[in-house]
């Protein structure tokens, strides 16, 4: 159980973390959200001790981790968003010394390291350098760092950063498995990866708690139902004809494509189901529907409305614009790309 | 501590720097001890270990420039300040274990005073008083490039700058040698250091009062000084120069005598330059 309460953290008079409070429960996988900057690796090194906090507390199973560091660190395993690992080390020699540094029992570290290595799928590099190691790998010397001593809480930063596609979905199933036993905390800037992995969300942004939600939660209040229709026919008429409907608040073209074929984004008003309105305004036009998804209730367009301060009240304009941006981002399998390229 | 003692004793092995460190201290040593003992036909090893502290301007910065940079530069100190480990444990710890390399390169060259016993008749007290007295002047070096080290997370940087210090600290009995004495100079060195004391306070409290106080009253103390007591301020530069030169006190050691001052003074040198590494690090994590 994490208990963080008042915190703030003050760079001379930058402040980096603006009294932020919030509890993670036993058991729970807690996504840490916010843009680049916005304090997740700060309020996290306050977390696991490795500054201080400017005012308030971190709790840890109830230790204070400035008052009872030793205890409270005891408890949790942290992965900062840099492996803490030396090169000039072999696997096995590096998860060695972690088991004497958080002072583990000698009869247990051979089983312990044993057990970290197969979660942690390392068993092909165990003898290897680690300075000759991928990024990936490790990525996932850092982790198996972490559950060195099975602490309870686990903190996790950017766990899945300069993974690949495939690594990331086996890192995202580790963490899922991990959360089975331990409390984690992890930050990402990966929207759909908190989703999929995470119980509860926390946004930041400068150093704030801006939305602190379950993650089903967080995606059903923002949703107002809005429909990406791909549609063969004049678009014109489309958009005419749709707009005839009291519940439909707007309809923009958004994009044309090859084949001839265009893309119309409609958005109906809050809490309707506009798909079959849609169907029966594009039959009696007999233009053909070719594709029908919903755009809504995605998490980068969650993300983008918190961060833009325009979650409670949401305007057509606002609409457009933040979907737009969700668009030019892209899905977060292209981000997650991206980084892996990276 | 044992952790991390054992964990940077092994890095000297894994890495070069270990048998660097005793092939070039052998080397020296070796050089040395056959310039002024076997040329010379002299049997006191002492003057082969007074000759060969020239070797510290290169060893002390390659035994210590490591210890934090390294930490900082890999991000690994993540690790070991996030660990259930005490701070003072982390700084001993390393300091340790570059105290035990030196260590080993002592006992390895203690082949060369077997050496002399065959050829002459050398004392062997004086020579275990004088490599007591050469073991604990490297400890004071080996806490200053430590300290240093954990100033910068540049090893090029940490290395240059415990040369710099290492030569100063070599050079001080010439420095302060040729330091004024007069009551003015005196003066003028208290009001630096008071000032600089005071800057200090300000900067890390950014209590103006507080430093503007504290200046004004130690000015005080020294006004009250001055005027009942102006012949303690004959030679203050050189006294307190005097303090830092590790050299000097080797003197005596290399008599073979045996002296509890130095012995203290050595103890204590060292332990000042860990506790103020302990305090760096603490104030980092705590600004």
């Amino acid at each position: 159980m994490i208990e963080v309460k008042n915190l703030t953290k003050k760079f001379g008079p930058h402040t980096a973390v603006d009294n932020i409070s919030f509890v993670v429960n036993d058991g729970e996988i807690v996504g840490f959200l916010g843009p680049n900057g916005a304090g997740k690796t700060t309020t996290m090194n306050m977390m696991t001790g490795f500054i201080s906090s400017t005012e308030g507390t971190v709790r840890i199973n109830g230790f204070d981790i400035l008052e009872d560091p030793i205890k409270a660190k005891k408890q949790l395993g942290y992965l900062p968003d840099v492996p803490p690992v030396y090169g000039d080390m072999t696997v096995k020699e590096y998860l060695e010394f972690v088991c004497d540094l958080k002072k583990v029992k000698k009869s247990e570290r051979d089983f312990m390291i044993k057990d970290i290595t197969a979660t942690t799928q390392l068993g092909d590099v165990f003898n290897r350098l680690i300075k000759n190691l991928s990024k990936g790998y490790r990525q996932r010397v850092g982790v198996a760092q972490a559950l060195v001593g099975d602490p309870d809480v686990l903190i996790l930063d950017e766990p899945t950063s300069g993974l690949d596609p495939k690594q990331i979905i086996e890192m995202r199933d580790l963490i899922k498995r991990l959360g089975k036993k331990h409390t984690v905390i992890l930050s990402s800037h990966i929207l759909g990866e908190v989703g999929e992995i995470c119980d509860r969300i926390i946004i930041i942004n400068k150093g704030k708690i801006v939305a602190s939600q379950s993650t089903e939660e967080l995606i059903n209040t923002a949703g107002n139902s809005a429909q990406l229709v791909t549609i063969k026919g004049d678009p014109y008429l489309a958009v005419e004809k749709l707009r005839e409907w009291s519940c439909i608040d707007s309809v923009t073209i958004d994009s044309s494509n090859n084949d001839g074929t265009y893309n119309i984004k409609v958005f109906g008003s809050e809490g309707s189901d506009i798909r079959e309105i849609i169907f029966a305004a594009m039959a009696e036009e007999r233009i053909s529907i070719l594709m029908l998804r919903p755009l809504t209730s995605s998490l980068e367009e969650v993300f983008l409305k918190v961060i833009n301060g325009t979650f409670e009240n949401t305007s057509e304009e606002d609409n457009g614009e933040v979907l737009s941006i969700a668009f030019a981002q892209g899905s977060a399998e292209e981000a997650e790309n991206k980084e892996a390229d990276e | 501590m044992l952790s991390i003692y054992k964990k940077e004793l092994r890095n000297y092995f894994t890495t070069i720097t270990g048998y660097g460190f005793l092939g070039f201290l052998v080397l020296i040593t070796g050089y040395f001890f056959i310039s002024q003992n076997i040329i010379s036909r002299n049997a006191n090893y002492n003057d082969a270990l007074a000759g060969s502290m020239i070797m510290f301007l290169i060893l002390i910065p390659v035994l210590t420039m490591r210890l934090f940079a390294e930490e900082s530069r890999q991000k690994t100190d993540q690790l070991l300040f996030s660990a259930p480990i005490k701070v003072p444990d982390i700084v001993g710890g390393k300091f340790l274990s570059a105290l035990t390399l030196y260590f080993i390169g002592i006992a390895i060259t203690l082949i060369f005073p077997f050496m002399l016993s065959r050829l002459g008749e050398p004392d062997w007290g004086t020579t275990i008083v004088g490599l007591l007295g050469y073991f604990m002047m490297g400890g004071c070096l080996i806490s200053v490039g430590l300290f240093i080290s954990v100033l910068t997370d540049n090893q090029i940087v940490a290395a240059a700058a415990t040369f710099a210090a290492v030569f100063l600290l070599l050079m001080m009995d010439n420095i302060s040698s040729s330091a004024p004495i007069t009551v003015a100079s005196s003066i003028i060195f208290i009001v630096v250091i008071i000032l600089a004391l005071a800057l200090l306070i300000y900067s890390s409290t950014k209590n103006f009062p507080l430093a503007g106080i504290f200046s004004l009253m130690c000015f005080v103390a020294t006004g009250v000084f001055y005027l009942f007591k102006p012949n303690l301020f004959d030679g203050v530069i050189v006294s307190v120069l005097g303090w830092f030169s590790v050299l000097n006190r080797f003197e005596n050691f290399y008599m073979g005598i045996i002296s509890i001052s130095d012995i203290i003074y050595y103890i204590t040198f060292s332990i000042a330059f860990l506790y103020l590494t302990v305090n760096v690090i603490e104030k980092r994590r705590w600004s």
